[in-house]
This record gives C-alpha cells, structure tokens and sequence, in this order.
C-alpha cells in the first residue's frame, strides 16, 4: 500500500471512491495525487493476487487496473472481476492501464470486459477525463 | 489475330510461315520434336520461359504466340488489382493490357510481388518485436518510466500552488525515474547493439569452435609445454558457454595427446609409422599427433555417424564447414573396418595426390556387452602418384564431380560451368609436390 498524503482536494465534495491497482509506487503516487485533486477518495493496491480482496474492502466508485502486476496479472484480475469471485461487483467500470500499446493486449482487455483501455504514457488530463467518464456512465 | 486461336496453334502457323523444321525449332529451345508437335497441336499446356523461348526462336514476341496473353501474368495482374482491393470489374482487361503491352504488365506484377515480398518482411519484424520477450522487457521498462516521468512533470508544471511536501516527493521520483529512464534507453541500445552484433551469435558452438582452432592452425604451443593447465586461458575467449565447453573437451584431448606422445618425436617421424611403437600402439593418436604438430597435413575425424568431430583443413584439400563430408574419403571407409589401419592414395578435383592413413577405433569401451564408441581419424597428408590416386571431393555441395555416382546433393558449382572451368583451371597450375 503507498501511502499518498491528502492534496488540496475538495473534501466536502468528493466524486467517489477510486482504487488504483498499480505496482509502480512512482505512477501511484502521480495518479494517486491527480485523482485526489479532482476530488476523488483514491486506494492502492499493488499485488494481483490480492486485488479482488481490495476490491471488496475499498467498495470503489472506479478501477484504475495496471496490466502488469506481481502475482497476476490485471488480465487475470479483470476476469475474476467480471465473474464476480469474492462477491465483488461484476459491473465495476475498469480503466485499464498497459505500456505495451499491442492490439492484442487491448483485444484481450476488450474480451475481458474492460471500460476503457489507455496505454503509457498517457497525459494527466486524459487519465483524468477517462476516470470521470467512467464514474459517469457506471450502472447503479 | 483474333483470341480464339489457341497458342499451340499460332506457334504452328508462325513456324511454318518461316519455313522452319520441327525438329531444328525443338532443338532451339531444348525440348524434343514430339514435345514441340503436342504443343502445336495443342495437346500440351504451354506458358512460362518455354513460351519466350519459343517466342525468340520464331522471331517473335510470346504475347503474340499466347492465345490469351501469357495467363500466369494475367493471374498476376489481377492478384495486382486484388491486393489494392479495387473493384474487380474495372480490371477485366488484364487480358488486353498483357497482350498489348507485356514489359508495362510484367514490371506491373513485378512491383506486386516486391510489395508483397516487403509485407511479409515487415510482418516477419513486427512479430519479431513482439516476440523477442527481451526487446519487449526492455520497451515495456521505458514506457513506463517515460509515464511516470510524464505525469509528475505535468504535475509540477500544472501545480504552482503545490505544497512543500508533495513539491520533495515528486522531485525526488522525478529524480529516481529519469536516471530509470536513462538506464533503460541505454539498455534498449544495447540490446540492439547485441542484435547488430549477432553475427557472432548465430554461428553454432561447433561453428565457433571451428574457427577458433582453424585461426589458431590447431596447434597450441602452450599446451605442448603446460599441458591440461593451460586450456582454461585458451578457451576464456569464446562466446558462449556451449562453445567454451566443446573448445576444453578438445583441448584437454589435445593436451592429453601431447603428453603421451611428445612432439620433439613427432617432429623427428617421417610417417605415421614410425611412432606406432612410441604410442603404444594407439594408431589414431599417432595420426592425430602427426595432424596437429605438422601445418602440412590435414586431419578428420568423425564420430560413427559419420559427424565430422574435427577437420583441420591443409593447403589445398578444403573441407566443409557444415555437413558432412565426401563420402569417398577414407576416414569413412575406415569406419566399416573398425580396428584395421588404412593407407590409401586419393585424389581431388584440382587433380593433386594425397596419402591418407585412416583407422577407426574405440575411444570408450563400457565394458563387455556394451557397445564401444567408435570414432574414425584420417590423416592428410601430400604426395605424388601419377594419377593412381582413387577420386575423392571436398563435399559435394562444392564439388565438380557432376557424375560421381556418391553423389548426395548437387553441387552448386554443377549449374555455373564457368566456375567449374576455373576449378579445372586452379588444378592445372597448383604445384604438384
């Protein structure tokens, strides 16, 4: 788990819950920190084999799923995601995050059931607007 | 002429509007009077270099002998028009355009082919990109710090009002991510470097410790004087961890001999004969012996499978570099016998005379009932016999013999005769001594 100090956020408004899996504490830390500026409660994770497990506990609004992870993979956590093992919620928007831009990792993210498939380097504003997007249109 | 005349038809007309024999057309082009009277009577498919042969023969142009064009180019340019997947209709006059203008239809199959040739090409990279998992590592590395970088910088830039302790954390990543950065391009560049370099690398263990005891002559004067101790230096040098222990298994075999049979006795041998007493009677470390000390001579040795073990090629009897070897060579005949020595007379394609002494024998025995390995040695050495020498080759790959009925594979030099002129021509000026 890293640990991200809170930023100026706007407390008393918050968007919602996100939870950023992600073994990179360097990329948490800038995701981590974007996110909570917009206004959005932001957890980390960084093992694949525990994800689904953070998933339950932190009960997110939105995913932000890193493909490479130690343990599992993000594909892997995806489908059990999808398959709602551990109870969690099949429907949860995934924002998945890849640095290799290959149509085969997006064709098996898409099969997979993926929201919204962004690969590094992404820019701040996109990773932000994507997030938003997804609150947006998320079920329920 | 209108379409309906079929090919064998015209050649007919045409022939015979020259006045020309069947019989001295056939022998133009290289086919036989009844093959060239099926044709014309159209009882046999007609295309290809045959049609231009034809066509040159008569005086003509092949689209004017071919009933509808020359179809294989037709098929080409319509695959042409296929592969730009335009609307096909537009395209029927393919027939027209390679009647009407053949040099124009066939650069236009021509540039087809090249793209297609390019395409695969390109595939054949890509898959190699995304398949080389190192390459891939290595990217998938730098992408991701090249993120991280992005985004904090973007941070730092977008975020003047930002507070004292994230401003520390993110110059600090910033920091670790760009000297990360820095480690992973220069890691990526080498990675191309070695694929650059790979020259080297694609060369089997055997290949490359091939070349290393061909630069060296095979002979290792440090191991005449240190023995065993000196291998581990020899070796360091070599890639690969394969090689290196091929290259210390021969070595030590060298070293071993060295010892058993020293070289200032070598030296003083006229033949193989004359050290069978001082060997102890192992005849194939007299013939190894003499093969490694003496830069005269050449020396094979195989394994029962006929695998050449080691070649150390002599001056005028070249010896492959992969495969094997000629099947006439002695050190194979040897192997039917094991145990007896052999001498022979043998000569190569350049016409010089070589005394070979051959002798198969065990190099391990497992114990009573086990099967013995047999390895075969040859040694190579010059002479003169006025031409009683029994023909062998260097290999058939590189062989002039066309006839010899052992032949395995055809040579490459059997389709150039001008380089098998010169090869005849190397052997009528090489000294003879």
């Amino acid at each position: 788990m890293i640990d991200i100090p809170s930023a100026d956020a706007p407390v008393d408004a918050p968007r919602g819950r996100v939870l950023l899996i992600e073994d990179e504490p360097n990329i948490a830390t800038a995701i981590g920190f974007l996110l909570q500026r917009e206004g959005w409660r932001v957890s980390t994770h960084s093992d694949g084999r525990t994800a689904l497990d953070a998933v339950v506990r932190h009960a997110p609004d939105v995913i932000v799923l890193d493909v490479m992870l130690p343990g599992q993979s993000g594909f892997e956590v995806l489908g059990g995601l999808r398959a709602g093992q551990n109870g969690t919620r099949a429907d949860l928007p995934v924002l998945m995050l890849t640095a290799k831009g290959q149509t085969k990792d997006r064709d098996r993210a898409e099969a997979l059931g993926v929201s919204r498939f962004m690969t590094k380097p992404f820019s701040n504003r996109e990773l932000i607007e994507a997030v938003r997007d997804l609150a947006r249109t998320a079920p329920g | 002429m209108p379409r309906s005349i079929p090919t064998g038809s015209r050649i007919r007309e045409r022939r015979l509007a020259l006045g020309r024999k069947q019989t001295a057309v056939a022998g133009t082009v290289g086919i036989s009077p009844s093959y060239l009277n099926l044709i014309e009577h159209n009882r046999r498919a007609i295309g290809g270099s045959l049609l231009s042969r034809l066509a040159t023969a008569l005086e003509t142009d092949r689209a004017a002998l071919a009933e509808d064009g020359d179809e294989a180019l037709i098929e080409e340019l319509r695959a042409a028009a296929g592969a730009q997947q335009n609307n096909e209709a537009e395209f029927d006059d393919a027939p027209d355009l390679a009647r009407r203008f053949p040099h124009w239809a066939g650069l236009i199959a021509a540039q087809a082919r090249a793209l297609a040739a390019q395409a695969r090409t390109i595939e054949a990279l890509s898959d190699r990109l995304s398949h080389d998992p190192t390459l891939a590592d290595a990217m998938h590395e730098l992408l991701s710090t090249v993120s991280v970088v992005r985004s904090t910088a973007s941070i730092l830039a977008q975020t003047p009002e930002i507070d004292a302790n994230w401003l520390g954390r993110f110059h600090a990543n910033l920091d670790a991510d760009s000297r990360r950065l820095a480690d992973g391009a220069e890691a990526v560049v080498g990675l191309f470097d070695r694929q650059a370099a790979r020259g080297a690398d694609r060369m089997l263990p055997s290949e490359t410790v091939s070349r290393f005891l061909d630069d060296a002559g095979h002979r290792f004067d440090v191991l005449e004087r240190d023995g065993v101790a000196a291998v581990p230096d020899l070796v360091g040098g070599l890639t690969g961890e394969d090689a290196r222990v091929l290259a210390t298994e021969i070595l030590t075999g060298d070293a071993e001999d060295a010892s058993r049979l020293p070289r200032a006795l070598v030296e003083a041998a006229d033949g193989p004969d004359d050290l069978i007493a001082a060997a102890g009677g192992d005849l194939a470390l007299v013939l190894r012996r003499m093969g490694v000390v003496d830069p005269g001579r050449g020396l094979v040795i195989c394994d029962a499978a006929g695998a050449l073990l080691r070649r150390k090629p002599v001056a005028g009897f070249p010896l492959p570099v992969m495969g094997a070897g000629c099947p006439l060579w002695p050190v194979y005949t040897a192997l039917g016998q094991p145990g007896r020595p052999l001498t022979v007379v043998v000569e190569t394609p350049d016409g010089a005379d070589w005394r070979v002494h051959a002798i198969a024998q065990a190099v391990a025995v497992a114990g009573f009932g086990a099967a013995p390995v047999i390895r075969a040695t040859m040694l190579l050495t010059r002479t003169q016999s006025g031409g009683a020498g029994a023909p062998v080759g260097p290999g058939c790959r590189v062989c002039p013999r066309i006839e010899c009925p052992a032949r395995r594979e055809p040579s490459v030099l059997s389709t150039r005769p001008d380089m098998l002129d010169m090869v005849d021509l190397t052997g009528d000026t090489l000294p003879r001594s």
